[in-house]
């Protein structure tokens, strides 16, 4: 077992100011792996593009021993922001061939809708990233109802998969401090709650939002740029 | 009728100077009108999940760049082709940006499909065939298969070919599918 290993957790969200799902899993991710034995770093990928800090974060990640990336899915694989992130980083490491040895990969993906496992494409771009990169992908958690972590949060049919997360987070930790480097499967963290009821709430959220901005649900059907073509 | 092409302008690369030859080649002789839309780093703003598109400005994205000036052109032509990198068995970045914010042209409600997996509602009656083709020096095949997988295996209606050079894939391709307006049901 290695020393004071040094993980670097990359919150891969591209919300600006609204709480994220991403943000949520990295504080909990941070907080379940505690601190004895581990350095952690926690990189924000909006902030670093925006704040031109990429090439000093990509130092950073180049050192890692183990890196965890969260983030939402976009269109059934990874956001545009970090994809940039990732495709700058590969060009960085292509340029000066930086890289710790035997770095670990871990992504965490979460999605809005119920299936978790609608994010295993997403998961095998992170496979992709680490064979180009000459990481070791080790394993995925793949989240399906993503806001529900906030939203439902306590709630009592929350508690299985919080515990199934929390079991999947002691993983990552453990794994990364060791030198094993036999195949793991990816987890994959379904929320216990009916389809059609996630559904209804989901709607009734949209409209409900919308109608703070003055709209109707009439208004959210608007077609503008076929303003001709019937409803 | 109208083809509109979107393409990365940071990965011109021979692959795809061959590629753009045969696509453009293939709508001409179809009679398309031929538009083209390159998109360079940082030409468009990321998609940054705030869902304004669907509860303060519905179908429209509240970034003010040009998003909206190629939503509307491709929500107006009859077939959409999408040149895109192959980048860690996905989409490029410039490519993706487009891609993420394609988010207005649907509803925000969600839809069981018929695979039993869940979806958002169009948005319109009809859209344009949508056409995906990845290209890339030394892709490995599972970068090439994932690259397919990932609009495959959650669309219908959505056409996409791995170019690996070979002409004839890419033409027959092109030749098979209906180049027409389809229905929204993803």
């Amino acid at each position: 077992m290695s020393m004071s290993n040094k993980i670097v957790l990359i919150n891969g969200s591209p919300k600006i100011n609204e709480e994220s799902v991403s943000g949520y899993l990295v504080s909990l991710l941070s907080d379940r792996i505690g601190t004895d034995g581990i350095n952690k770093i926690i990189i924000n990928v909006r902030q670093s593009l925006t704040r031109h800090q990429t090439l000093s974060d990509f130092e950073v990640i180049s050192k890692a021993d183990a890196i965890v990336i969260v983030f939402p899915l976009y269109i059934f694989c990874l956001p545009a922001m970090l994809t940039r992130f990732l495709e700058d980083y590969y060009h960085y490491y292509s340029e000066t061939g930086k890289i710790a040895g035997n770095q670990k990969i871990y992504p965490i993906v979460n999605c809005g809708f119920p299936e978790a496992e609608i994010n295993g494409e997403a998961v095998h771009v992170v496979q992709s990233f680490s064979r180009h990169i000459n990481a070791e992908y080790r394993f995925g958690i793949l989240i399906g109802s993503g806001g529900m972590l906030i939203g439902a949060k306590g709630a009592p049919f929350m508690k299985k998969a919080m515990i199934k997360l929390q079991n999947a987070f002691d993983e990552i930790k453990s794994d990364s401090l060791n030198n094993a480097h036999q195949n793991l499967e990816d987890v994959l963290i379904n929320i216990n709650f009916p389809r059609w009821l996630y559904f209804f709430m989901g709607d009734r959220g949209f409209i409900h939002d919308a109608h703070k901005n003055g709209l109707k649900k009439k208004d959210m059907l608007r077609k503008p740029y076929r303003a001709n073509e019937p409803s | 009728m109208k083809g509109y092409i979107i393409s990365d302008k940071d990965y011109q690369s021979r692959i795809y100077t061959r590629l753009w030859e045969l696509v453009t080649a293939n709508l001409t002789e179809k009679e398309f009108q031929i538009e083209h839309r390159e998109i360079g780093r940082d030409e468009l703003a990321f998609c940054k999940g705030c869902f304004g598109c669907w509860i303060k400005q519905p179908g429209e994205c509240t970034i003010k760049d040009s998003m909206a000036e190629i939503n509307s052109r491709y929500m107006n032509s009859d077939v959409v082709v999408y040149l895109s990198p192959v980048i860690f068995g996905q989409f490029s970045a410039n490519l993706k940006s487009a891609i993420d914010r394609w988010l207005p042209n649907y509803l925000p409600f969600f839809m069981t499909r018929p695979d039993g997996s869940t979806m958002h509602p169009p948005r319109y009656l009809t859209y344009p065939k949508q056409i995906i083709i990845g290209y890339g020096e030394a892709v490995s095949k599972e970068d090439a298969q994932l690259f397919v997988d990932i609009t495959k295996k959650h669309r219908r209606n959505i056409e996409v070919l791995f170019f690996n050079g070979c002409d004839s894939d890419c033409t027959s391709f092109l030749n098979q599918i209906k180049l027409e307006r389809v229905g929204g049901q993803l």
